[in-house]
């Protein structure tokens, strides 16, 4: 299951309505939106949209009923047993050897502030600011101790720019933590203070 | 050895301006309260200047800082007594007049020779300007992250006796913790405030640590990258900094330290800057 998928599960489980709900459906053979809504004493809306959303998920079927001349739907479970289960190795960044081939160096004029711990060779957090004018925000973002130290290392503004690895070597960083410092090279990136130079 | 600077000229007044400032309070004081109110004044602020050179003796090692603080002794005397004796003159007296005026001649030949051979001179600008020699490359680049520089064998005693040489001549301020040592180069003018600490975090200004490890590393600040005529290429300049503390720190360490100081002389920069 993906994230948004359990997102999606989550959020609907975590109406104050929703176990109520699901009772009628486990009990009930088939049942409408407008039957919830009374029977709970609900919103006809907030039943409709909980049903359908359940509906998405795959989790009841529904089948349109005629009353008179007016059709509606009435709505079955389809399963009994609602499981979650999420792979969170699906968002873990493998380093790729194109990633770590990357030749990066500080941008310049980035704007960005760096503070230096008081009794080692690392950053212990960058300052960046986001948009323009009244609207600028300052954003803080604490490092761990290995983006620190490669932070420490990244060439400088118009220096010989460095590939990822060779700053890794440098800094003295195991090469298990490549994907947390590919994380901090992507996010500096999007916020204008590294720069990529492909092949140099 | 080049004569060409590469910082712009001296503009701070700072240091004058705090030695200066004793004349329009003793001038106010006088008015308001009377000569002898300002009398007392004076010595109450040369009392202050006595404890400022005490203590930069003590932070630093630096023997001229304790001349310094000597003569504001013997002047601070003279005026508590001159205040204290009400409608006579003490100069009218022979034994004071003598005193003064020798001891005037004493501390003057004295403090002029410390001003001419540099020894109360705190070496920033020398430091700066060294740092800056190799350097051709134009090209801003400035950030405020710290460069590494390089790694140097060393004891703890080594380079604990380096920053007490570079205190003592006055070369660098050092910061001292059970991993760094933080040496922060300081401009004439700038001392007041670092030394009594008005000038924010040392972490903040131009320095170079020596960590436990061997590491060098150089931070400049952007105050001091200004300083200088041209945007010099920011990373050379950097290294160049770390590179001027270890040339020193291997002088020091064969010693040589006498090195260090001549290289510094040579550069001819004016006394007061």
């Amino acid at each position: 299951m993906d994230f948004l998928t359990a997102a999606k599960y989550a959020s609907l489980l975590s109406k104050d309505y929703a176990e109520d709900i699901f009772r009628l459906l486990v009990n009930y053979q088939a049942i409408s939106a407008s039957e919830v809504a009374t029977r709970l004493n609900l919103h006809i809306k907030t039943a409709q949209d909980f049903l359908e959303a359940l509906e998405q998920l795959d989790i009841l079927t529904k089948e349109e009923v005629l009353e008179k001349k007016r059709p509606y739907y009435r709505y079955s479970l389809k399963q009994t047993r609602l499981v979650i289960d999420i792979d969170l190795m699906q968002v873990k960044r493998e380093p790729s050897p194109h990633s770590l081939a990357l030749y990066i160096r500080e941008k310049e004029a980035a704007g960005a502030r760096f503070s230096v711990a008081r009794n080692d060779d690392y950053i212990t957090n960058v300052t960046i600011w986001t948009g323009k004018g009244r609207e600028m925000e300052e954003r803080k973002i604490k490092l761990t101790t290995p983006q620190g130290r490669f932070l420490y290392h990244l060439p400088f503004p118009k220096a010989e720019p460095l590939t990822v690895e060779e700053i890794m070597q440098k800094a003295g960083i195991d090469e298990r933590l490549a994907p947390e410092i590919l994380d901090l090279v992507q996010l500096l990136e999007k916020y204008n203070v590294i720069e990529s130079l492909e092949g140099k | 050895m080049s004569l060409v600077r590469k910082l712009k000229p001296d503009r701070n007044i700072t240091g004058v301006l705090v030695s200066l400032s004793i004349l329009p309070i003793f001038g106010l004081t006088s008015l308001i309260f009377g000569i002898s109110t300002g009398m007392y004044t004076l010595v109450g602020m040369v009392g202050l200047f006595g404890i400022y050179y005490l203590y930069g003796f003590i932070r630093t090692g630096n023997i001229a800082q304790l001349v310094i603080c000597l003569y504001t002794v013997f002047f601070g005397y003279i005026l508590f007594v001159a205040a204290g004796t009400g409608k006579e003159s003490p100069f009218e007296r022979i034994e004071f007049g003598l005193a003064y005026f020798l001891g005037l001649i004493f501390f003057g030949v004295v403090i002029i020779s410390i001003a001419l051979t540099r020894k109360a001179k705190w070496r920033g600008r020398e430091i700066f300007e060294l740092a800056a020699e190799p350097i051709e490359d134009i090209g801003n680049g400035y950030t405020s992250r710290p460069r590494p520089v390089g790694k140097v064998d060393y004891s703890p005693q080594q380079v604990h006796g380096f920053a007490r040489f570079c205190a003592r001549n006055l070369i660098a301020l050092p910061y001292i913790t059970s991993k760094n040592v933080t040496l922060v180069p300081i401009k004439m003018g700038d001392e007041f405030g670092r030394l009594l600490g008005l000038s924010g975090d040392y972490r903040d200004a131009t320095w170079v640590n020596f960590d436990a490890d061997g590491e060098v590393s150089v931070h400049i600040a952007q105050k001091d990258y200004l300083d200088y005529r041209e945007m010099l290429a920011f990373d050379q300049l950097c290294t160049s900094l770390g590179q001027v503390f270890i040339d020193f720190f291997s002088h020091y360490n064969q010693g040589e330290g006498v090195r260090v100081i001549d290289r510094l002389d040579e550069l001819k920069i004016a006394i007061f800057s």
